[in-house]
């Protein structure tokens, strides 16, 4: 996930350490300099696509550079770091929610890491000042937190933990996480504060956040050594009635394939590129043939995955976890890059319900009628549901009165044409009748019938006789104790220029 | 384990003479068309009740819901003192249009109480849901949670009653848990949200007050929600639907549609759609960005208006974007989220909606005065259902990957891609009826998973790798029968077939129709080829042999076609296989090492070995198949007896066993073995060249 290196630059990080040999001389923003080239060198090795920004603050704050996977810009920034005023949190994590919803809008996770001396400041704007206002619901100053992105805040602490300062501290940092819905945690060094201390920190949140995913991509027995990026994390999965934590597995399972055109446009929680890793170092002492070396041309499941779904629009539906699953397929940033992505829908077996249960998909070799069709024409999918929506069904609401004017009107429009709309003027009228018992709007029955009436008397002396008589005859109906009935219908009245029953 | 309130909803309707009143709103029934039928004058308006009203409305609550949340959020419909519906899975409308058509308004004789509607309401929420059954009978029925509400209309005649009726529903629940904590299949009442909506007719002075939420007991809290009848009611429900089911508005705006009356010309129509309000959230986030810190989030470039359509809420307008012919596919989208239109049977909702459930696609593009255009939501439809997706506007983390050709295996260039493309739709997977795989021993997904995994034992990712692969059609149809879980005779029989052909090709030394060019094939002599190509027919049937014993005796087939000498021949020039070699070699390999020794050493040797010469009264019962061991390495060995060892494997070579004796295990055979077995098996004679 991409990072926010919030760097404290208030004066108070230029304090001088005081180190019991006394020996060289550097102050708290060396330290943090030095501590964020550990965690900076840590991104080159293990994860060269994240995204990474240098903010600095003190009573207002700066971006120093916007996001980017180029470490050394940053490096080279943090050298140029200078020494400013009093700390304040505020405007800074108010700045970085602006900053990454910008950037990257509120669905992207990002993480925060602030790095201070443990000075929280003091007067207004100081931390215990603006913990109190936000506890007491004194929105004068609206509370940055939670972020409005899915931000973890990992406040990392360069000072001693025998400080004083310190150990005033940390209850407020461990509020403002509180605030974050917990998200976020805190890091102090370990034993005296000097380099190796906080580089030894650095290393720690690098590795409890940034390590890479590893993991088996399995079809069968076709396997590959994978990596993800961004390396997933953890996700909730909350149902009706309960909530839990889960992890994509380090296995993951194709179970089949699907048509890109079927799984249409599924909801997903994220996108991981999937990459091949070289083999590992126990398989290379098999690799006898000096060309065998160069990890280019040993062949790869996931480049035969890749072209295989791009060619034949399909995707690889993926067991990721117990009952959670996702899909890959072959995606292009641009025309001539294209790689193979693994989108993860929510958790749980109804996460697309066009697929339907996806634990209940099976293997086409399991039906004895082929479901793509003989001709592999047709297409077991959607899966639809047993009951149609509102709108794809005539519902009757007559809310507004247009709604009840619209069903009355199409039935006089049919009451015109008899006797050729008998059938569908018989219906409607049926339809309306029907809704109006529902509702319990009897009134509307007789309403009807001296609808019908008067169009009898409109009618041009050049209509067929029937019409007149079955007009008389569903008036007449409308107004008997029998149309209250709605298990009974009205039917059409037999004449002697019937012709259905011919 | 706590569940959500949402979960029931129980709808009390007041049955009582006093819902007979009118609700004093005229409703215009009868329109005249233009032009037509002049001088007559329309009728009168009429009256709806407030019976009517009520259950327009609640009908109305019903159908956002059901349409948003067809599963898991239950509604049941309680009047005079019994349920109109079930908790079920599968619930629809018209069921409880029907039983409210039975039911039919109240009549003025009606003797009804209210209290007996509530109280059944009580008793519906103690009655578990299927989604609870499931739980009750998977886990501990302790800790299935029970939570629900009950949203009660009624023309109340005082405060007090009103009290009386909040008593009421306190008492019953306190009576049912008792109840339900001693019966099986009842769940005790966790928590319970009551809603009393006293209705009044339009313009009557409501001689009830309001009350907001207040606890009545820990588990009951109520609301007293006075409200006028008609219109004002509608509105009141449909923002209780929005409020408890947390949903969100969307004016779709500038929607191109062709006037009824004149289809040449278009105007633009608004529509406004329900759905649930996590569709919103990354336009509020970025909303919430552009405003300042003391601002209430909304009203920021007209982003979030009042309901057009009316209703007591907010709606977000997004702009249509007439649609392009493809569909860019695979659009990542966050989210997907079912919508109902608010006036479903207007002319512009049905216009729209008909034109998604074609299968068509809308972009939705969030006005902006100024700047790029931001598409943040499709509208589309799945399986006659219409779904709003949220399409992420940020920058994508993923930009600019690495392409999957500079990863491992980039370079490589004759992957079996065509044969890849077939194995997947081999894999192609299709939903199985829930039925059917509720009554099936494993889920679909778990046999899915093992027919990948039977499909793949043997194969190649790239073509210089399989000789077999490269004349499929010498060998087809073997590889497809291979996989399959059964093979019926005549599948085997096909399988038998395939190999038999390939006999007859080496036989016939005809060169194998493999192009040789740039695979990795060693050694180009047609006979290393074939040695090649058997050894990889045989771990490709080997693979699947444990799979039935037709599978089996597949094997065995090839085994027995597979030349004897084949084994040998792959020994001596690739030199692999060392667990393979027979003990004959092992024994050249003993004199190899004899004739390299010192003279010192050989006396060593020839002493230890002089001593027993046991193996020469052997030599005449010697025979393969026999179940001594054709050659004594092990143990003590002269010269003498290597060297006759070697001239009994050259005799034994040369002599053929009988055929009865060699398929059989013990030393006596059974003859005309295959006399009683199937017409198939006779015609493999035929089938050999």
């Amino acid at each position: 996930m991409p990072t926010i290196l919030a760097l404290d630059v208030s004066l108070s990080m230029s304090r001088p350490v005081k180190t019991e040999a006394g020996g060289e001389d550097f102050s708290r923003k060396n330290l943090a300099i030095h501590g964020l080239s550990t965690l900076l060198d840590y991104f080159t090795a293990n994860c060269k696509l994240e995204f990474t920004s240098l903010v600095v603050f003190s009573y207002l704050w700066e971006q120093l550079c916007a996001f980017t996977r180029d470490v050394d810009v940053i490096k080279a920034a943090l050298n140029t770091v200078g020494d400013f005023s009093k700390t304040c949190f505020e405007p800074v994590l108010r700045g970085v929610s602006s900053l990454v919803v910008e950037e990257f809008g509120g669905t992207t996770p990002v993480q925060v890491i602030l790095v201070t001396d443990g000075s929280t400041g003091v007067g207004p704007g100081s931390l215990q000042n603006l913990l109190q206002a936000w506890d007491q619901g004194d929105n004068s100053i609206r509370c940055p937190l939670p972020f409005p992105f899915k931000g973890r805040l990992t406040v990392v602490c360069l000072a001693s933990p025998i400080e004083p300062q310190l150990k005033a501290a940390l209850p407020m940092f461990e509020r403002l996480i509180e605030l974050n819905n917990g998200a976020g945690d805190i890091f102090v060094p370990e034993g005296a504060l000097d380099m190796t201390s906080v580089g030894e920190m650095f290393t720690r949140v690098a590795v409890k956040y940034y390590s890479p995913y590893r993991g088996l991509l399995t079809c069968g027995h076709l396997k590959s050594n994978i990596t993800l990026h961004p390396a997933p994390t953890p996700l909730d999965r909350s149902s009706e009635f309960s909530s839990a934590q889960c992890m994509v597995s380090d296995r993951l399972e194709i179970c089949g394939f699907m048509d890109l055109g079927d799984i249409a446009s599924p909801p997903t929680v994220s996108r991981h590129l999937v990459l091949p890793l070289p083999a590992r170092p126990g398989n290379e002492v098999k690799g006898e043939g000096d060309e065998e070396e160069e990890d280019g041309k040993v062949p790869s499941f996931t480049v035969l995955l890749h072209g295989s779904l791009k060619v034949e629009g399909m995707v690889a539906l993926t067991r990721v976890g117990p009952d959670w699953f996702g899909i890959l397929y072959s995606w292009a940033d641009s025309k001539k890059k294209s790689s193979l992505m693994l989108s993860l829908f929510e958790p749980g077996p109804d996460a697309v319900s066009w697929l339907g249960t996806l634990n209940y998909l099976g293997p086409i070799a399991d039906f004895s009628v082929p479901p793509y069709g003989e001709e592999d024409n047709c297409s077991p999918f959607p899966v639809r549901p047993k009951e149609k929506r509102s709108y794809a069904q005539s519902c009757v609401v007559w809310i507004k009165s247009v709604g009840l004017q619209a069903d009355l009107q199409k039935v006089i429009r049919h009451a015109r044409k008899l006797p050729d709309k008998q059938q569908q003027f018989y219906k409607e009228l049926n339809r309306v009748r029907k809704a109006a018992l529902s509702f319990g709007f009897v009134e509307l029955l007789p309403a009807m019938a001296a609808m019908l009436e008067r169009e009898c008397t409109m009618l041009p002396g050049s209509s067929h006789p029937d019409a007149a008589l079955q007009l008389t005859h569903a008036a007449t109906k409308l107004c008997s104790d029998m149309a209250k009935d709605a298990a009974q219908m009205i039917m059409p009245l037999r004449t002697n220029f019937s012709t259905d029953d011919v | 384990m706590s569940s959500s309130i949402i979960h029931k909803t129980i709808f009390v309707l007041d049955h009582s003479p006093d819902f007979l009143k009118s609700c004093n709103q005229s409703t215009d029934y009868d329109i005249l068309a233009k032009g037509k039928a002049s001088g007559i004058i329309p009728a009168a308006p009429i009256f709806k009740s407030l019976w009517t009203c009520s259950v327009e409305a609640v009908m109305e609550y019903i159908r956002i819901v059901y349409d948003i949340f067809p599963t898991n959020k239950l509604i049941s419909v309680v009047t005079g003192s019994q349920a109109l519906n079930e908790w079920s899975d599968e619930q629809n409308m018209v069921q409880i249009m029907n039983r409210l058509a039975e039911i039919g308004p109240p009549t003025s004789s009606d003797e009804y109480n209210l209290v007996n509607g509530l109280t059944q309401a009580v008793e519906e929420l103690c009655k578990p849901t299927p989604l609870q059954k499931k739980m009750m009978s998977s886990g501990d029925a302790e800790s299935v949670g029970n939570k629900g509400r009950i949203i009660c209309l009624a023309y109340a005649k005082s405060d007090g009653h009103m009290r009386m009726l909040e008593e009421c529903v306190s008492g019953a629940i306190e009576q049912h848990n008792n109840l339900a904590a001693e019966t099986e299949n009842l769940l005790p009442i966790n928590f319970c949200e009551l809603d009393l909506m006293h209705v009044v007719p339009v313009d009557e002075v409501p001689t009830i007050s309001p009350r907001v939420g207040h606890e009545i007991s820990p588990i009951l809290s109520c609301t007293v929600h006075v409200s006028e009848s008609g219109r004002e009611q509608y509105n009141r429900l449909i923002q209780m639907a929005y409020n408890h089911y947390r949903l969100a508005s969307t004016t779709v705006t500038g929607i191109p549609m062709k006037e009824e009356q004149n289809a040449s010309s278009s105007a633009n129509y608004d529509v406004e759609l329900l759905h649930p309000a996590e569709a919103h959230d990354e336009i509020l986030k970025s909303d919430f960005n552009k405003i300042g810190s003391n601002f209430l989030s909304g009203s920021v470039e007209g982003l979030m208006i009042d309901s057009k359509e009316g209703l007591p809420i907010s709606t977000i307008t997004l702009k249509w974007c007439t649609p392009k012919s493809s569909v860019q596919d695979l659009p990542a989208c966050t989210g997907a989220y079912r919508i109902t239109p608010v006036d479903v049977n207007s002319r512009p909702s049905s216009c729209l909606t008909n034109f998604l459930l074609s299968g068509r696609a809308v972009m939705l593009e969030q006005p902006r005065k100024t700047g790029v255009k931001v598409v943040s939501h499709m509208l589309t439809s799945h399986g006659g259902e219409i779904f709003i997706h949220s399409i992420p506007t940020g920058r994508s983390i993923l930009e600019d990957p690495p392409s999957i050709s500079e990863g491992p295996g980039g370079r490589v260039t004759d992957y079996r891609i065509p044969d890849f493309r077939e194995f997947m739709k081999e894999n192609r997977l299709a939903p199985v009826s829930p039925a059917v795989a509720k009554i099936s021993t494993q889920l679909p997904i778990q046999r899915a998973l093992h027919h990948v995994e039977r499909t793949s034992r043997f194969w190649p990712m790239v073509i210089s790798d399989s000789i077999i692969f490269n004349m499929a059609s010498h060998i087809d149809p073997l590889p497809s029968m291979l996989v399959k879980e059964r093979l019926s005779d005549d599948d085997e029989l096909e399988c038998r077939k395939a190999i038999f052909h390939v006999v007859g090709m080496e036989t016939r030394n005809e060169p194998l129709p493999v192009n040789l060019t740039g695979t990795r094939i060693k050694g180009n002599k047609r006979e290393q080829q074939y040695s090649q190509m058997w050894s990889e027919l045989e771990t490709l049937v080997r693979a699947h042999a444990n799979t039935s014993e037709a599978h089996k005796r597949v094997l065995e087939c090839l085994l027995e076609c597979k030349k004897p000498s084949d084994d040998r021949r792959k020994l001596d020039k690739t030199g692999s296989g060392k667990e393979d070699l027979s003990e004959v070699e092992s024994a050249w390999k003993d004199l190899d090492k004899y004739q390299k020794m010192t003279d010192h050493e050989k006396r060593e040797f020839n002493k230890v070995e002089a001593a027993p010469e046991d193996t020469g009264p052997l030599v005449k019962r010697l025979r393969s198949g026999f179940t001594e061991p054709l050659v004594k390495t092990s143990g003590k060995q002269s010269l003498l007896s290597i060297w006759t060892n070697r001239i009994k494997s050259v005799h034994s070579q040369r002599h053929e066993e009988f055929i009865g004796r060699q398929e059989n295990k013990g030393t006596i055979a059974d003859l005309y073995r295959h006399m009683f077995e199937n017409d198939g098996n006779e015609e493999i004679p035929v089938g050999k060249p």
